[in-house]
């Protein structure tokens, strides 16, 4: 029993239902199965993002530049539309492959170039986000490419698209996390770097590998994002930053690195899809949201989210 | 009665239950330069951390200036006027010289640093412990000998009333050594209580007026400098019944070389040369730092090298990563466990399997079954008990040692690189893992094996190098190999190298 409520993942998600009770009592049709599944799929974007986010921090790390990347993949996608494709596949998989590329080039900043995490990916963010704004200026892209229309709209059975391809993408994340090599490698490097290397784990393609994948997951954020809002525009990753690090966090991943489990990211990121949708319900303009939004996740951290002391 | 500025009294403490100093008393008078004598391991820096403050002892007392506590804060210490020099210097490398002599207790004018009144001060601290250049140069601008001077000025600046030493002479030239002597005879004469750790004895003996010698942790002698003998010094601190702690020596090396290297230079290490064979055990002994660890890390491709002819394990050059060393079958444990062998947090189990980790197939799936049979079988082979998803923390520090080492065993190494394998480990560990290394011998394994512990050398090792000032200056084999000869070469005492 002990055990058990010392299992941050757990904490976190009895913490969601508890919310998502009293919120549907006190408020009709916060509870229903419409909104219910709402928010589900906007947590779905923010879970993807925390996937990555979790490897890179598991691993030692930490990845600013998500929201960029996340935006790159949504202006990025109509470019790399050709008209012989139909189907729209290939620009699909060329989005994913260019969001993974941006992570691989910052693995290689790190890993290499020895750029310390924060630096590297916040000057990836910056150099991004100027990049698009050349590319795409103030104007929104529309989306019309038929794979991530479905994927962002289409619910068979009454189940979304979106929240499939998140169940999908979470098992194959904790798979790897805790059920492969690389994954345990991961988990060397957060925790030691100098001890992992001298036991033979290849640093440098850890951290490539890390930052790859968070980068990958980004693109198929971005992807999500842009089928459910219809239209990319500058600007539409930016939520994610705080939120995807938020998620990690509250799911009981240490930001040092080392230890931890996707298994709390995600009722992290379902917690925070949660919190943004009571702001929405008490009507508050759009700048204090951000200040009702930015104090209740530091509130939360702040009851559960602090590290233990580490010898 | 005469009076005592500094004393413990039945002071024991122990790690993670491991014993290292048992009821020990020392003394510290005022103008008495007291000696702290004692090999590797015996417990001096823990009793000089006990009488500094940075430690608290498990039982026993301290009594300082007329008072009795049952421990030391280290601002207590401070405000006892208690002042130390380690041997790990502790100067802040970017700040300057006269910067770090103040550090900590600069006097201020208006709460701003009175810089004046430093640099007068820093200036004369300087001139006596004879430092000369300008005071404004960075510490890491500073070549090691004259660091440790201004290590010396750093707790002279503080006025002490006990100065404890450790090993402050390990790095300075003979002048510098000599000067340093001048200096501290001047504080005994004003009345400084003096505890001084050095391992040269010649120093000890001319300089220190009473001496106190420890063994495993035991006090094997409290008494006057006056009458001793260096055989006798010898004798209380030694003396360790080696029958009994290591198993018979019997060489089980092949003539198959698996190491020839000649010209190797990597960081301390110059032009060194040296071969392996299967089944040997190579000790490689000296003071320490004397560039020991780096040729181990050049082995291991852990640290950049070059050299002139290189053949491992029978492909040639040296290997250039960790990753390729483990891949043609070397493994290495490092001196240092808690920060680069293990991952104290992480499970027994999951540091068990590490090597493997970094090995296998990245994406194959891993098997809780398997995983466990392996893990089982390396904690019934190393007798450790219990539940093996503990933190490795939680276990002894013997018994984190040999997890640091078996958990290569899966890999079957061909070479291992043992950096000081049995530091800070209880007798009873030391004897499983030297029973485990000739194992791996007659096994046909080739060991290197790096100690500070001189016994270790002479009775396992098949041949012993001992490296001073980054060169291999001795090479001793089994049967002419005692504790004195390389003692003496480690201290540049012998003549050159011997029949290579």
């Amino acid at each position: 029993m002990k055990a058990l409520l010392r299992s941050r993942p757990l904490l976190t998600t009895l913490v969601v239902l508890v919310v998502w009770i009293v919120a549907g009592f006190a408020s009709p049709g916060f509870g229903s199965w419409p909104h219910l599944r709402y928010m589900l799929e906007l947590a779905s974007v923010i879970g993807l993002v925390g996937a990555g986010q979790t490897v890179v921090v598991i691993a030692g790390g930490i990845d600013l530049s998500v929201a960029a990347i996340v935006t790159l993949s949504t202006i990025a996608l109509p470019l790399l539309s050709w008209s012989f494709d139909t189907t729209g596949a290939i620009a699909v998989l060329g989005v994913l492959a260019l969001s993974t590329l941006v992570g691989l080039v910052n693995g290689i900043g790190i890993a290499w170039l020895r750029v310390h995490p924060m630096i590297m990916t916040l000057a990836m963010a910056t150099f991004l986000q100027g990049l698009l704004i050349l590319m795409a200026g103030g104007s929104a892209v529309t989306l019309d490419n038929p794979i991530v229309a479905w994927l962002g709209s289409a619910r068979p059975f009454g189940f979304s698209a979106c929240i499939m391809l998140w169940i999908v993408m979470s098992g194959l994340v904790l798979v790897l996390l805790h059920a492969t090599p690389l994954g345990a490698r991961f988990f060397a490097l957060g925790a030691n770097p100098l001890a992992a290397r001298l036991s033979g784990v290849n640093i440098r393609a850890t951290t490539l590998c890390a930052y790859g994948i968070s980068g990958l997951m980004c693109g198929l954020a971005g992807l999500l994002a842009l089928g459910m809002n219809g239209q990319g525009y500058v600007g539409i990753g930016d939520p994610y930053l705080l939120a995807s690090i938020a998620a990690v966090v509250l799911g009981g991943t240490s930001i040092l690195g080392g230890r931890g489990t996707y298994g709390g990211t995600l009722p992290g990121a379902v917690l925070l899809v949660t919190i943004t949708a009571l702001i929405t319900v008490v009507n508050a303009s759009p700048g204090l949201r951000d200040v009702l939004f930015g104090t209740l996740v530091l509130g939360l951290l702040l009851l559960s989210g602090r590290e233990a002391k580490r010898r | 009665m005469t009076s005592v500025s500094l004393a413990a009294r039945d002071v024991s403490k122990a790690f993670f239950g491991n014993p290292v100093l048992r009821g020990v008393s020392i003394e510290l008078r005022p103008g008495r330069v007291h000696a702290l004598m004692g090999e590797n391991g015996a417990g001096k820096s823990t009793l000089i951390n006990i009488l500094s403050g940075s430690l608290s002892p498990d039982s026993g007392s301290l009594d300082v200036g007329g008072r009795t506590a049952s421990s030391l804060s280290p601002a207590e210490a401070r405000q006892a006027g208690i002042a130390v020099v380690h041997q790990e210097l502790s100067l802040v490398a970017h700040l300057s010289i006269a910067e770090n002599i103040g550090l900590g207790a600069y006097a201020s004018r208006g709460g701003r640093i009175d810089y004046s009144a430093l640099a007068v001060r820093a200036a004369e601290l300087c001139a006596l412990v004879g430092l000369s250049g300008d005071l404004s140069r960075p510490i890491r601008d500073l070549p090691l000998g004259e660091r440790q001077l201004v290590e010396i000025a750093k707790a002279l600046y503080r006025n002490p009333k006990v100065l404890i030493l450790d090993e402050p002479t390990s790095s300075l030239s003979a002048r510098e050594t000599e000067r340093l002597m001048a200096l501290l005879r001047r504080l005994k004469a004003n009345g400084v209580a003096l505890l001084y750790i050095s391992h040269r004895l010649g120093e000890v003996m001319d300089l220190c007026d009473h001496v106190t010698v420890l063994k495993d942790g035991v006090c094997t002698a409290d008494q006057p400098m006056a009458g001793m003998t260096p055989d006798e010094f010898v004798r209380l601190m030694v003396g360790r019944d080696a029958g009994d702690l290591f198993p018979a020596f019997e060489s089980a090396a092949r003539a198959e070389t698996v190491i020839d290297v000649a010209g190797l230079s990597a960081g301390m290490v110059q032009d060194a040369a040296l071969t392996l064979r299967r089944g040997e055990i190579l000790g490689l002994g000296g003071l320490v730092g004397q560039g020991q660890e780096d040729l181990l890390l050049a082995l291991y491709g852990a640290m950049p090298a070059r050299a002139r002819t290189a053949t491992m394990l029978g492909a040639a050059g040296l290997v250039h990563s960790v990753t390729a060393a483990n891949r043609r079958g070397i493994a290495y444990v490092p001196a240092d466990r808690k920060r680069e062998g293990l991952l104290l947090t992480h499970s027994i189990r999951f540091n068990m399997l590490l090597p493997d980790f970094g090995r296998a197939v990245s994406l194959a799936l891993r098997r809780t079954s398997t995983e466990r049979k392996l893990t089982d079988g390396l904690a019934r082979l190393l007798t450790v008990k219990g539940d093996l998803s503990r933190p490795v923390q939680a276990l002894s520090g013997g018994n984190q040692q040999k997890v640091a080492l078996a958990k290569w065993m899966p890999q079957n190494p061909k070479i291992l690189l043992l950096n000081d394998p049995t530091r800070g480990v209880d007798v009873q560990t030391k004897r499983e893992i030297y029973l485990m290394l000739r194992r791996f011998a007659q096994e046909g394994q080739a060991i290197i094996l790096l100690s500070s512990d001189t016994p270790e050398l002479v009775h396992l090792c098949d041949r012993v190098l001992v490296m001073r000032e980054g060169n291999l200056v001795a090479e001793l084999p089994h049967g002419q190999v005692t504790e004195e000869s390389i003692v003496a070469a480690a201290m540049g005492v012998s003549p050159a190298r011997e029949a290579a």
